[in-house]
């Protein structure tokens, strides 16, 4: 497996023993995740003499987790393996902010307004946006999302912010 | 042999309902309508504008165009479903062809042949014949699917907690075998999927597992919602980071010629009965599906071929022979989903997903509680088929020209689809942002080299698993030897040990390799 395609590698900050550092985080990440959830499940039930209880299974996938995601790890120590591929910052931040900023939009100031603004911050996300294309491109999504959602599909879906309506 | 007759009438019948519309402004006339062949037309021809987006392959498809099912009655919201299931494929096998940009590994191999003929200037008979194979493969993998059906379905009788258990073992292993890549990374993710379904409460005594006292998580993860962040999210974001226009070449030759040559036709028939038979075959393998029935066809193929070196620069069996197996599995991997009720695939649990919003529970009891809607479903795969053959080839120049449209305008526009797809599942705006961390989720894992499918078939199998798992030790009084003594339990377990021991000797992993590799040079 090598790096994947179109995205060169990033120098490791790791000690050179670990030889595959894309399969040594990726394990290591997933036993901290098997870690969080052995945590978070602490709290219930175990067995019941022979039958199950409600904290068994996901104590038993959490322990099966957490093996696996230490073997991941350990071929990524003894086996030449790929380098951590490169992150962008750009695409991944104003997407994330284009779905919160529509989270949080939806309720209070309706669908028209949410999905426009969630249009012109996602378009951020590349440099190769153009202002204006992206504005009407924006507006007839806009449109075409108001009519789909709550009339063709009849979705209860608010069109309009809240303190229109009242 | 008359059942199978009466119930795919049935099926039809349900395809073919007419509902009787009377507008105000006819004066009281009334003119029948074909609900559900429209509502399979739609789906087919949106699921196509959707698939033949670049990147975007039938999962994430099937995901983002989930809500728009939501408002229609259960058997139509199902026909849709069929229709948008084979628009996607379709549409995916059209973008291999013409960008050379597969969705999705199903469609890698269609690409190798169906790009280099494209190049030739014979994009228009490697589409045809695309569309074409899987026609006739879906009519035959249509019957197969009523062949099988109800005798399978009384198989299914025989299947106590224990076998059920194995028999998902056995999927999971399955999935883990034919997946790409590390069998150890799959297994992680699958492990990783199971534990996601822990979230929410328990079946038996409704403690709240792991839920953090978020109300939205009382319920557990959402699976549209988990699906679109790790599919539709997760491949936007992904995308931008390539600078989406760079590798983008598409055929600039105009499209003619659609119809394939005599020789064409009779170069395919036979690469098309091929791989309609193998893909049937393993379409019907829980955890198989279609990726890797177009992977072996394509092998097949190349390997009784007279000139095997042309296999590469364009011919037209490496279209013909990966497209209809394909599509075969893709139709036949419903029958363990009817017959057991166990998705044998990412997109079967995602059909599993939607049957259960509309408040079905697939297994053997559907087939005879709801037969309308089972032979119903089955009979629209087979209309949906037809749509694809009639309407979307000829249409084949609005697609290209879909393709045309620049990724800063298109993924913005899908980020907001989603948002407001998953939104309306719940009306929550947790879900929403849950979406979105699942997308950060799924960028890390495709960063990393893990595949995300796998974690979705864990996710869907998890609550299954773990009810049957339960079950079966209470039965046996907390005896774990349960899943060795009983006999079909057993058999399944031993292929399922078998299977994995395979897939880890070196001299089969080389072997499976290479057949990935070389699709991917």
């Amino acid at each position: 497996m090598n790096a994947t395609p179109g995205q060169e590698p990033v120098k490791s900050f790791l000690p050179k023993w670990v030889r595959g550092p894309q399969d040594f985080i990726g394990g290591v990440a997933l036993m901290a995740i098997a870690l969080f959830a052995l945590w978070a499940s602490s709290d219930l039930q175990g067995m019941r003499g022979f039958s199950f209880g409600a904290g068994t299974a996901p104590r038993m996938f959490g322990f099966l987790l957490l093996g696996l995601g230490a073997a991941v790890a350990l071929v990524g120590v003894f086996t030449e393996g790929a380098h951590l591929a490169k992150y962008h910052w750009r695409g991944p931040l104003f997407v994330s902010l284009a779905i919160l900023s529509f989270a949080f939009t939806i309720r209070p100031m309706g669908m028209i307004f949410a999905a426009m603004a969630s249009f012109v911050i996602a378009a951020c996300g590349t440099p190769e946006t153009r202002w204006v294309e992206t504005l009407i491109v924006g507006a007839c999504l806009t449109a075409f999302c108001a009519l789909l959602f709550p009339y063709a599909l009849g979705l209860p879906l608010q069109l309009l912010p809240t303190f229109l309506i009242r | 042999m008359g059942d199978i007759f009466s119930n795919l009438g049935l099926g039809f019948g349900v395809v073919f309902q007419f509902v009787q519309w009377t507008p105000a402004f006819l004066g009281g006339a009334s003119i029948p309508i074909p609900v559900n062949i429209l509502l399979c037309l739609i789906g087919a021809l949106v699921g196509t504008l959707v698939g033949v987006l670049p990147g975007i392959g039938t999962i994430a498809t099937v995901a983002m165009l989930l809500p728009i099912t939501f408002g229609l009655p259960p058997v139509g919201a199902l026909i849709m479903l069929a229709g948008i299931y084979y628009g996607a494929q379709y549409g995916g096998s059209t973008t291999s062809i013409l960008v050379n940009i597969p969705g999705e590994a199903g469609s890698v191999v269609t690409a190798l042949d169906g790009f280099q003929m494209a190049k030739k200037g014979r994009a228009g008979p490697a589409l045809a014949i695309a569309a074409i194979g899987s026609f006739f493969a879906g009519c035959v993998a249509t019957v197969l699917i009523a062949l099988l059906g109800a005798p399978l379905t009384k198989l299914a009788l025989a299947f106590g907690p224990a076998e059920y258990f194995s028999l998902m073992v056995l999927g999971l292993i399955f999935a883990v075998v034919l997946a790409k890549g590390s069998v150890l990374k799959a297994i992680a993710m699958i492990v990783f999927g199971l534990l996601l379904s822990m979230v929410g409460s328990d079946i038996e005594t409704g403690a709240s597992r792991m839920a953090f006292n978020i109300p939205e998580l009382a319920d557990g993860l959402g699976f549209a919602t988990v699906a679109m962040g790790l599919f539709g999210f997760a491949e936007i974001i992904r995308n931008l980071d390539a600078g989406g226009e760079t590798d983008r070449k598409l055929v600039q030759e105009k499209v003619t010629g659609l119809m394939p040559t005599r020789k064409d036709l009779k170069d395919s028939a036979p690469a098309i009965l091929r791989g309609t038979v193998l893909g049937s075959l393993l379409g019907i393998l829980p955890g198989g599906g279609a990726v890797i029935a177009s992977f072996a066809a394509y092998t097949l193929e190349k390997k009784i071929s007279k000139n095997p070196s042309q296999f590469g620069h364009g011919v037209i069996q490496g279209v013909a022979a990966p497209e209809s197996a394909n599509n075969a599995a893709a139709q036949t991997s419903f029958i363990p989903l009817l017959t057991l009720g166990i998705p044998p695939n990412a997109v079967m649990a995602l059909m599993v997903g939607a049957m259960t919003i509309h408040g079905i529970v697939p297994g053997p009891q559907v087939m005879q509680k709801q037969p309308e809607l089972v032979w119903g479903m089955i009979a629209s795969m087979w209309v949906g088929n037809l749509m694809l053959l009639i309407i979307n080839l000829p249409l084949v120049g609005i697609w290209v020209r879909l393709l045309r449209v620049p990724y800063r305008l298109m993924f913005p526009a899908i980020v907001v689809f989603c948002s407001i797809g998953i939104y309306s599942v719940n009306n929550a705006p947790t879900d929403v942002m849950l979406a979105g961390a699942f997308g950060l989720v799924g960028y890390w894992l495709i960063k990393h080299d893990f595949e995300p499918a796998p974690l979705l078939l864990g996710m869907v199998l998890g609550p299954l698993m773990e009810e049957n798992l339960r079950r079966a030790l209470l039965i046996s009084r907390g005896d774990w030897s349960v899943f060795l003594t009983r006999p079909l339990s057993a058999v399944l377990m031993a292929i399922a040990a078998g299977l994995l021991v395979l897939a880890v000797l070196p001299s089969l992993r080389k072997k499976r390799d290479e057949v990935f590799v070389e699709s991917e040079n």
